[in-house]
């Protein structure tokens, strides 16, 4: 049995291309460990989870989100 | 042919991002990037976004908080190279990212009870598949 589509999180919030700089919108879909979320768990779509990636990238190299998460030093 | 070029020379649009020594005063801070924004020979002003001091998700060397700026500019490649060469010898500057403006991002901002309202609706969101 299929499940029925979820919708891009990303196309709902009315978002036609990720913002790096946006770190609010990024954390929402990156694991506790720091990894991004696949888009089979966060159901965005091919187009914006291609943008998300590059876009979290970009944010860990400007420290806005970590590389890896919960671990010090 | 100097003056034919400078005249010439089509601009793109880029952003850059600054991390500045969070240790740095303010106006210091503006100062220093007007310097810079010097070397890109702009025919219009840099338009600057301030976000401040915030704390850095890792530490970058002894830093673990910087002084966020972004700047828009409507700026010739050439003269990149001579700019960013400047910035990477500008020990205050922890980390600097230009990047090609291609698309607009983002969407309409999202005011704070939207971002609530999402992150409610999406709470339920994970580990179903499978």
């Amino acid at each position: 049995m299929r499940r029925p589509k979820k919708p891009c999180p990303i196309t709902e919030a009315g978002i036609r291309f990720v913002d790096y700089k946006d770190d609010r919108l990024l954390a929402r879909f990156i694991t506790d460990y720091g990894k991004i979320l696949p888009s089979r768990l966060s159901g965005v779509d091919a187009r914006h989870q291609r943008q998300l990636s590059k876009a979290v990238k970009k944010a860990r190299f400007l420290a806005l989100l970590p590389y890896v998460k919960g671990q010090t030093g | 042919m100097a003056t034919l070029k400078t005249r010439m020379a089509p601009t793109r649009p880029y952003e850059i991002v600054y991390i500045i020594d969070s240790a740095l005063e303010d106006a210091a801070i503006a100062e220093k990037l007007e310097k810079h924004h010097g070397l890109l020979e702009l025919a219009e002003p840099a338009e600057i976004e301030h976000w401040g001091r915030r704390q850095l998700a890792y530490k970058i060397g002894r830093h673990e908080a910087g002084y966020y700026a972004i700047a828009k500019v409507q700026a010739a490649p050439g003269t990149l190279p001579e700019f960013e060469r400047a910035l990477k010898l500008d020990e205050s500057i922890v980390r600097y990212m230009v990047s090609l403006v291609e698309r607009v991002l983002g969407a309409p901002a999202l005011s704070e009870e939207e971002m609530a309202a999402r992150a409610m609706a999406d709470d339920d969101d994970d580990e179903d598949d499978e």
